[in-house]
């Protein structure tokens, strides 16, 4: 009989039910959107940076990696030093710089990175084969596609620029042994990768033996904060960031979108918790009359209780089922709009979809709709039956 | 006082010379002058006049210098999120610091107007120095980007806001249209136009509408005061993140005045399209 009342109550007003459900499908899309924000960075950025499988990252000291141009010195020896760990299975030295390189006429500049192809994990082969010579490098789509180049070609690389004399300096010829997807650039970014030790030659005495930056591989059930704080302590020219440290320096730098997250995704849930609450005291109070008749032939208090928390339930959980769907599409479509980030590396995504998400939307919605229905319902049951039954009677 | 205070110093001066002449030391430079971020100050506990050593890197043997300024951060969008402290150094204890020899990264030209900027920039360009002359404008566009981007993410989260809004709007005026449905057709059986009915319920979504626009435009300045306040003391900056402006006031009143009518006329079109008898019955 409740479900039969609930129903009948709810078709009665079709366009306000509808309009109801419609409110809600749009708070539970933004809640939605607002709890894969608030997470999905966090997740996604750290599956980027355990996707090589190296858990510590060793910057400069006092910085981040690469966000100065600081690089670290007597690099071999800092690889010796960490290899002899014996929760250490592999260490990646990495050296950046920009680099000019030309093809025909056409000439442009790259971001560059010295690697150790046995050890790297800064990008994904393609096509063709990892750079172990001096004269081998490998490239991205971006830089192939603007040189107009392709695998297997010549290209004159240069490590500077002359502004008195407009000439290149430290040029070199190399080729070109492979397409690469590089993991932690950003999309459109032109760059290319070689050997370290080619790399340090070209940019010459300054960059002798130094690496911009260490990966390292712990091995499986290592203590990755214990070893983060013995290596800093060992190497003193480091600063050493642990998967953890580095996903949290992030969120620092961009708390503004977990904050937003929280301030929108509570609005949301209050929004539709005003809808709700309003709508359903308003069929209450129109139905005052009727709910006196069902307690004057008997309907228990606590039936007229279910009956109007049932309402509210559902026009809360069939809008939060619509807004899920909605959800999604808005996420997409944010999502696009943020991947626009300059330097943001292309495997980011700030709305990260997570079955975990969708309950705790719809768990945090369907919750509300029972709150708001708390009132009406309460109002609707405690009615005196004769006053009431009076007053409608004359009105 | 001037006496008593010029005798210590003079004293001092003295001690100095004297000091200077038993070592035979060369003579010393005094300490060059730096301005350093207010926050490392505060955070080092560093005052004006104190003397710090700045170096290019942690092992390196530095200079010594005295702090004679401290400085602001600017109101630059572009470092709200970064942490790093800022020092103003000489260019040439700069230089050569970072053995930079005589080197700069840019030079920042003045110019007297629009065109005065065009000729300079043409001139500095055709100049075979191999620079690159660029003006404000252009480098605003180019560090721009991600602020645009934010920007762009805040308009569509603001039309998610507008259609939620506008139906909650419409769903509320709706429902008290409704209630007043025995009051409709009283009015209407004494003989009051459907005209007369429908102007005056609009009249009355856009007294509400403008109402809550007030109400709403005293709540959003609250919260971008507290925005500011709670931002500018996270990210230790005087940027102003939130600003409501008279045209965003307008856009603001103007959307809820015009959503506000909207919804009062159609519930009242849906209303009064009824006969009134049958808006009695339930």
């Amino acid at each position: 009989m409740i479900l039969t009342l609930a129903r009948a109550s709810l078709v009665r007003h079709r366009a306000r039910t509808l309009l109801a459900i419609l409110g809600v499908a749009v708070s539970a899309a933004m809640l939605l959107d607002m709890v894969m924000l608030a997470t999905g960075m966090r997740v996604s950025f750290g599956s980027l940076l355990l996707s090589q499988g190296f858990q510590i990252r060793l910057a400069p000291k006092g910085t981040l990696p690469f966000d100065t141009d600081a690089t670290i010195p007597d690099a071999s020896n800092v690889v010796r030093t960490l290899m002899a760990r014996p929760d250490v299975v592999a260490v990646s030295p990495v050296l950046g710089a920009q680099l000019h390189v030309e093809h025909g006429a056409t000439s442009v500049s790259a971001a560059a990175l010295g690697t150790i192809a046995a050890v790297q994990g800064d990008y994904k082969l393609l096509i063709g084969h990892a750079p172990t010579r001096d004269d081998e490098i490998v490239a991205n789509d971006a830089l192939l596609m603007a040189l107009g180049a392709n695998v297997g070609d010549t290209l004159r690389v240069a490590a500077g620029f002359d502004p008195q004399l407009r000439t290149f300096t430290g040029q070199r010829t190399l080729r070109a042994v492979g397409r690469v997807h590089f993991i932690y650039l950003s999309a459109g970014e032109r760059a290319l990768a070689m050997p370290l030790e080619s790399l340090q030659a070209m940019e010459g005495a300054s960059r002798t033996d130094r690496a911009s930056l260490f990966m390292v591989r712990l091995r499986a059930g290592a203590n990755v904060e214990s070893a983060r704080s013995a290596i800093e302590q060992t190497v003193h020219t480091v600063s050493a960031i642990s998967t953890e440290t580095a996903i949290q320096q992030v969120e620092q730098r961009l708390s503004y979108f977990r904050q937003l997250a929280f301030i929108l995704g509570s609005v949301s849930l209050a929004v539709g918790f005003l809808l709700v609450t309003t709508l359903v005291t308003v069929s209450v109070n129109e139905r005052l009359g009727e709910f006196a008749v069902l307690r004057a032939i008997g309907v228990r208090r606590t039936r007229i209780l279910e009956q109007i928390m049932l309402e509210s339930a559902v026009i809360m959980i069939v809008g939060a089922v619509a807004g899920l769907g909605l959800g999604l599409v808005t996420a997409r479509y944010l999502n696009s709009i943020l991947a626009a980030f300059p330097g943001l590396p292309e495997a980011i995504s700030f709305f990260l979809f997570q079955p975990r998400d969708a309950w705790l939307s719809l768990g945090l919605l369907a919750l509300c709709g029972i709150l708001a229905g708390i009132y009406p319902a309460w109002r609707g049951a405690s009615l005196p039956i004769g006053p009431t039954l009076r007053e409608e009677a004359v009105a | 006082m001037t006496a008593a205070l010029s005798l210590p110093l003079r004293a001092a001066i003295a001690f100095l010379a004297a000091a200077q002449s038993i070592d035979s030391l060369p003579p010393r430079h005094s300490p060059r002058s730096v301005a350093i971020d207010e926050r490392l100050a505060a955070d080092y506990s560093i005052r004006l006049g104190d003397t710090i050593v700045i170096a290019a890197t942690p092992a390196a043997v530095g200079d010594t210098v005295v702090v004679s300024a401290l400085v602001r951060r600017s109101r630059d969008p572009s470092e709200v999120a970064r942490g790093a402290y800022r020092i103003r150094v000489h260019l040439d204890q700069l230089q050569r610091l970072v053995g930079y020899g005589d080197r700069v990264e840019r030079f920042a030209v003045g110019t007297d107007g629009r065109t005065a900027t065009d000729s300079a920039l043409a001139a500095i360009d055709a100049a075979a120095f191999g620079f690159r002359a660029y003006s404000s404008r252009e480098i605003a566009v180019e560090s721009s980007t991600t602020f645009l981007v934010v920007s762009r993410f805040h308009r569509a989260i603001g039309v998610i806001t507008i259609v939620a809004s506008a139906i909650f709007l419409l769903c509320i005026m709706l429902l008290k249209v409704d209630e007043r449905r025995r009051d409709v057709a009283a009015l209407r059986l004494m003989g009051i136009s459907r005209r007369t009915i429908v102007r005056s319920v609009v009249l009355e979504s856009a007294l509400i509408a403008v109402l809550g626009s007030i109400a709403g435009v005293a709540i959003g300045a609250i919260v971008s005061a507290f925005v500011n306040w709670h931002y500018q003391r996270v990210y230790r900056t005087p940027l102003t993140f939130s600003l409501v402006t008279a045209q965003i006031v307008a856009i603001a009143v103007g959307l809820s005045l015009g959503l506000g009518i909207f919804a009062g006329l159609l519930a009242a079109q849906r209303l009064v399209r009824q006969p009134p008898l049958s808006l009695f019955r339930r």
